[in-house]
């Protein structure tokens, strides 16, 4: 049977919100018993956006990610509590209200942290998929259908064929995928990788000259893994690379003017090396 | 007696209507239970008759049940007389005939004699016969197989479906269209083919809306301030402090009736001061310049005179450099998407950050064209201090010069295109007017200061290398310029001397060919391919106003839509920026801006006006000044002073000013009452805003729930106290809101494609856009090709050509002026506003000398996620998002955004509770620390709905994040008496709870300057 998907683009994602607050459009002050008891309106959500600020003036990017229940196949709360999780042919994983009151121990079942405590109605509560209005008819969860950008949108396939489409479209999971998560990402790298940045110049006589279209390479170890050009701003940009790799370094050069290198170390965060002229 | 076939005609018709009318309401009566309740209301007498008594008919209602007698009775409660047969036919038979009953009125060929409110409980009775099966048999909206009723309604953010159950709204969403509705436009550009989808997106705000509509800060219930008595002590000192106790509709009602007349017939015209916010919930029939635009024309107010505050640079400056008056000095947008997408090769963004604001009610619809940006191969620059939400979005360079320090980089990208020939020379020959005069100051000839790169980089912090490589790329590439998120907004024109900024960015487009292909302003933010030829009025068009003269309603409301006309007598104004100033001094004065033309806003406004007393009362409608006006606590300290003897506030929730009344009105949300809209359609502020979107959408605005608590439509609130004041049938012709709706919709083009019922039920229509060959010429062509102008609009008015009507620019010349005719003749010698383009030092910014206390430059922009105050706070959806309020302590604080580095100078930390302050006062914000906002600058949002004081008001810090307690009231320069809160020096700490208490809460020199002379 078909499973639904959702399939999260970082690049089309604005951080408007708007499926956070349609989720709470959707769930607070509504029971959607039995499928589940109401959200509450604070201190609790279902979908949590998280934002990730990289680089610092003047080349920086902002980027979002919206963390969630991912219905896993092997899901690991079903493991942990089996009375309290209901699996269905469609793929949607549901806490059963009734049998998810009272055990606040369920929050854990979730490995991932995707299960939240809603004190005012006494039970553990996660994403239902909207499921109460895809069996009503509905071709998309509420978060889907107010996206302005489709960055978030549903995939109904069977396992083998996401399997397949996942691998021709690089999408990841945030969780390990032997649990079967059924909520994968794509342009990801803009969230959990780094960038080397920084500004090619040189001397036009006594006048410091942006290095347009100069063309710049990244090193490691000796051997070039990377190589860019320069826009008319002299800004360059390697994208995608492994937080904590290491040492690394730039050459970068344009013809007539002359070259310059440096050497930096990958940490955690995004690297700007400022600006290098070359001679 | 000689009888034509008509009057045969007539009698019959006319006699057999009266004949049948108690039966009528009977059946309906039985047919309807709410009816019957509505007919229940009265045990009353009303005789029918014509003027000479030669008919008569008496309908007596009791106890919800209707008997008539034929003849004329002296005992009627009501009467209600025609003129003659034939009136009185056409306005019972065909009573739909607006004009008509408009005409009858006008010559007093229709008389309705009697009580106020029963007049118009007797004529709204009339009218409910032919909407009954509507309003009571509920035909409107679509039944859901689960059971819910899905309507829909309108925000400021986009149309929208409402779903509800058992009276209560379950879900509110976007629109997905359905296979019967227009199929979008297609745009081919770059050998691509470009269509947006086929459903409406909403901003963010709109999807707060039902948390708002439930939230427990709803006013559910008239109020009254508990130590104010109308008959004794008011304790006027204490508004803002004491508390408020319930009271009835009728006390409600009675206090303000009698206070209105009091004041007027004790301090003569003008003595009733009433202002609204600029934005108001949403529908053409509720709108502000509507119905209360109506009521407070009867009444003589004293409204206030608004100054362009999203134009501001543009509106005092760059008019006077090319026209544009009617758009308050902004450029015109037809069919520049399709112009951009296919000629342009660059978009600069300056001091524009559409994604945030959605240029003006657009929702996401520009969003969905600017994720086209990449595949057109279009290169982005953005130049904001701030690192944008657009900027993120587009990627591309980011540029952040100092605040206040715009206008220089601007002059060096011109002196890099004069020194190196990179501008279009014929252009400037020939369709401009007085470059040499700007090119001498550009390159010092005329002060011995060439603007070079390397000059602007000492006053913009920006590199001398990045200002020439932007302005080669610039001069090279056909390039759309951004100036604002619309076609001319923007945060650097709200700044001292923003005119020059915006001055700037007119001449710098000038110099590049504007109009030529790919070179214009926009975002592709505004003027998409839609049909201009359909009509739907804009919500800001005068809806039912009558008010042909002081709103947009002259243009095609009032002929579209008979209805009878409603002036001001009138004619004193507070100007909005010198409202607390007008109040506490009893007089001020100020230059207007006025759209007819550049030339107006040379005058100035003085107040009261001769003969006039000042202002004594105050209705004020929503609470959002303190949010959104400069320098605010200025606000709080008039309400607490004796100038005003009667506050009363008419709003939805219980906020910011609201607060601060003597009696409270509560007013429901448009959810809860009729309108109808056009999805960001605000035509009579801006003309064809509907271009924003992706689709016309026209909706009917249905009235989805019934009003929480006691709240009462805005419309019904103004009738009631109407009837009090005589004026009942004079304010809104015996119509409901939901008559008034209907008769838009037959003002309309809507009838021609779409019947009420089909309308009532579907909800909305999308118009078909027209095909590729009809579409609107590009903006400014026609001025480039030196031709007549032929874009869909009717301004310039023909006075404004010295030339030949419709060839040239609204200017002297008709040209392109780079050294302004106009500004020549008022102030040459203006040295702040000079008659070319300068830059010139802020007056509170990077160099200032203020600037050794309050070192941090703070810009407020627009709010990312809420609607300026609306939506925000009151303990609603929008609280949960950690970018709009950040939650600490139980408390969801506002947001200030610093640098690093300035974080670590200071000891802060993220999630800090901090403190800005300046000698205006103190505001208390939650901080994030991020790389987004250079060093030296700071970053909040503007208009917090709130204020919440730690102390005493106005003396005390907000805990609420009201911002613009801390910008200036001074304005732009001293002749541009436009706002520039951008223009505002502050220093940060972290908040120390132990000062909440005491009076000194806020900086030691708090107040000093909440008193700023112009």
């Amino acid at each position: 049977m078909k499973k639904w998907h959702i399939v999260f683009d970082v690049d089309k994602c604005i951080g408007c919100y708007t499926c956070l607050l349609s989720c709470k459009d959707e769930h607070v002050g509504n029971n959607w018993l039995p499928y589940t008891d109401c959200q509450r309106k604070n201190d609790q959500k279902w979908i949590v956006m998280e934002k990730r600020d990289r680089g610092s003036y003047p080349r920086m990017d902002v980027a979002y990610r919206p963390k969630m229940c991912n219905h896993c196949a092997a899901a690991p709360c079903a493991a942990n509590a089996p009375e309290s999780v209901v699996k269905r042919e469609d793929g949607v994983v549901l806490l059963n209200p009734a049998r998810a009151k009272d055990k606040p121990e369920l929050v854990n079942a979730c490995p991932y942290g995707n299960i939240s405590w809603n004190e005012e109605v006494g039970a553990a509560q996660k994403c239902t998929f909207c499921a109460h209005l895809l069996d009503d008819g509905w071709e998309e969860p509420r978060c889907v259908q107010s996206c302005p950008l489709k960055a978030l949108r549903v995939v109904r396939l069977e396992d083998a064929e996401f399997k397949k489409l996942a691998k021709s479209k690089g999408l990841r999971a945030i969780i390990p995928e032997a649990a079967g998560p059924r909520v994968y990402y794509k342009n990801l790298q803009r969230f959990d990788k780094c960038f080397v940045a920084g500004e090619v110049a040189y001397y036009d006589h006594e006048t410091e000259t942006c290095a347009k279209n100069a063309e710049v390479r990244l090193f490691k170890d000796g051997n070039a893994v990377s190589k860019v050009r320069t826009n008319a701003f002299g800004d360059f940009r390697f994208e995608a690379v492994e937080p904590s790799s290491g040492k690394y370094t730039i050459e970068a050069e344009l013809p007539g003017r002359g070259k310059a290198s440096v050497s930096l170390q990958i940490d955690d965060s995004s690297v700007d090396i400022g600006t290098l002229y070359v001679k | 007696m000689n009888l034509n076939l008509n009057e045969i005609f007539d009698k019959v018709m006319f006699g057999g209507t009266m004949f049948a009318l108690d039966k009528t309401l009977n059946l309906l009566a039985a047919t309807f239970p709410e009816f019957k309740k509505e007919l229940s209301k009265r045990d009353i007498r009303v005789q029918l008759k014509l003027r000479d008594n030669s008919f008569g008919r008496l309908l007596i209602f009791k106890k919800g049940n209707v008997k008539s007698k034929g003849g004329v009775f002296p005992d009627a409660d009501i009467t209600m007389q025609f003129e003659n047969w034939d009136i009185a036919r056409r306005l019972t038979f065909i009573i739909r005939d607006q004009m008509a009953f408009v005409n009858a009125a006008k010559t007093g060929s229709l008389v309705l004699e009697g009580k106020d409110e029963d007049s118009d409980w007797f004529s709204s009775l009339l009218l409910k016969v032919f909407a009954a099966p509507v309003i009571y048999g509920k035909v409107y909206g679509t039944k859901m197989p689960n059971g819910e009723m899905r309507y829909v309604n309108g925000s400021n953010g986009g149309a929208v479906f409402v779903y509800v159950k058992n009276g209560r709204i379950v879900r509110i969403t976007p629109i997905d269209f359905d296979d019967k509705d227009a199929a979008p436009w297609t745009i081919e550009a770059k050998g691509k083919r470009f269509t947006p989808p086929k459903r409406t997106t909403v901003s963010p705000h709109t999807m707060a809306c039902k948390s708002l509509v439930y939230s427990p800060d709803r006013i559910l219930y008239p109020m009254k301030r508990v130590d104010f008595d109308p008959n004794g002590e008011r304790n006027y000192e204490n508004r803002g402090v004491s508390g408020y106790e319930r009271i009835s509709w009728e006390e409600a009602y009675d206090i303000v009736s009698k206070e209105i007349i009091r004041v007027r017939q004790t301090y003569g015209p003008g003595a009733v001061f009433h202002t609204s916010g600029s934005h108001h919930t949403w529908g053409n029939v509720g709108y502000y310049t509507s119905i209360t635009r109506r009521f407070f024309n009867c009444i003589g107010a004293t409204l206030d005179a608004r100054n362009p505050d999203s134009w501001e640079g543009f509106a005092w400056g760059a008019v006077h450099h090319y026209g544009g008056s009617a758009r308050n000095g902004g450029a015109e947008y037809y069919n520049t998407v399709e112009d951009c997408m296919q000629n342009s090769e660059m978009i600069v963004f300056w001091s524009a950050d559409p994604e945030s604001t959605s240029g003006v009610y657009g929702a996401a619809e520009g969003t969905v064209r600017r994720a086209w940006l990449k595949e057109l191969g279009i290169d982005v620059v953005h130049i904001d201090p701030f690192f944008n939400c657009t900027a993120h979005f587009t990627g591309g360079r980011w540029i952040a010069p100092r605040p206040g320090s715009d206008t220089a980089l601007a002059v060096a990208i011109a002196y890099v295109w004069i020194k190196e020939g990179l501008y279009d020379r014929e252009y400037v020959a020939t369709r401009t007017h007085g470059f040499d005069a700007w090119a001498k100051y550009v390159t010092g000839e005329d002060d011995g200061i060439p603007k070079t790169p390397e000059w602007q980089e000492k006053e913009t912090g920006v590199p001398a290398r990045v200002v020439t490589a932007l302005a080669r790329e610039w001069g090279s590439k056909r390039t759309y310029l951004a100036a604002g998120a619309l076609h001319s907004f923007g945060g650097a024109g709200r700044q001292a001397y923003g005119t020059e900024w915006a001055g700037a960015m007119v001449c710098l487009i000038a110099m590049q060919g504007w109009g030529k292909p790919g070179v214009n302003f926009g975002c592709l933010q505004h003027g998409t391919p839609l049909d201009t030829h359909f009509y739907f009025p804009g919500y800001a068009e005068g809806g039912m106003s009558g008010d042909y003269i002081a709103t947009g309603a002259g243009v095609n409301v009032y002929n579209r839509m008979p209805q009878s006309p409603s002036v001001n007598s009138n004619q004193q104004a507070i100007p909005r920026i010198r409202i607390p100033e007008a109040i506490m001094d009893r007089k001020t004065e100020a230059h207007i801006a006025g759209v007819y033309s550049q030339n107006s806003q040379f005058l100035t406004m003085k107040y009261p006006l001769p003969g006039h007393n000042p202002c004594k009362m105050y209705y004020k409608f929503g609470g959002s000044h303190i949010g959104t006006q400069p320098n605010s606590n200025r606000f709080v300290n008039m309400y607490r002073c004796d100038s005003l003897e009667f506050v009363v506030n008419q709003s939805i929730w219980m906020e910011g000013e609201t607060r601060f009344s003597d009696v409270i009105l509560p007013a429901c949300t448009n959810f809860e009452r009729w309108d109808i809209a056009e999805t960001a359609n605000c035509g009579g502020y801006i003309e064809k805003a509907y271009l924003q979107n992706n689709h016309r959408v026209i909706h009917i605005q249905h009235k989805c729930i019934e009003p929480l608590g006691e709240s009462k439509p805005d419309f019904e609130i103004y009738s009631e106290l109407a009837n009090r004041l005589g004026l009942g049938q004079v304010l809104n012709e015996g119509n409901t809101d939901y008559d008034w709706v209907q008769r838009v919709y037959q003002a309309s083009d809507m009838p021609k494609v779409m019947g009420w019922i089909e309308f009532l039920q579907k909800g909305y229509y999308v118009v078909p856009p027209l095909p590729g060959d009809r579409r609107d010429p590009v903006a400014y062509r026609w001025f480039h090709d030196a031709k007549k102008k032929d874009t869909p609009e009717l301004t310039p008015l023909p006075s404004e050509y010295y030339g030949r009507y419709g060839e040239g620019l609204q200017t002297q010349t008709g040209l392109f002026e780079f050294e302004s005719e106009t500004l020549k003749r008022f102030a040459p010698d203006d040295d702040e506003r000079p008659p070319i383009v300068k830059y010139i030092p802020s007056w509170e910014g990077y160099s200032s000398e203020a600037r050794k206390h309050f070192p941090l430059q703070l810009i407020s922009t627009h709010p990312r996620y809420s609607f300026h105050t609306m939506q925000d706070g009151k303990k609603g959806f929008m609280n949960e998002i950690a970018e709009h309020r950040l939650r600490i302590d139980g408390f969801d604080y506002w947001i200030c955004r610093m640098n690093p580095k300035d974080a670590a100078s200071r000891g802060l930390k993220a999630l800090d509770i901090v403190e800005l302050f300046n000698d205006r006062g103190s505001v208390l914000c939650g901080l994030e620390i991020t790389e987004r906002i250079s060093e030296g600058v700071i970053h909040a949002h503007e208009s917090c709905a709130d204020y919440r004081p730690v102390g005493e008001p106005g003396k005390s810090a907000d805990r609420n994040g009201c911002i613009n307690i801390l910008t200036p009231s001074k304005p732009l320069s001293k002749h541009a008496h436009g706002i520039a809160p951008n223009s505002c020096l502050v220093e940060v700490r972290k908040w120390d709870e132990s000062r909440a208490g005491s009076k000194q809460a806020a900086a030691g020199k708090t107040g000093e300057r909440q008193r700023e002379a112009l």
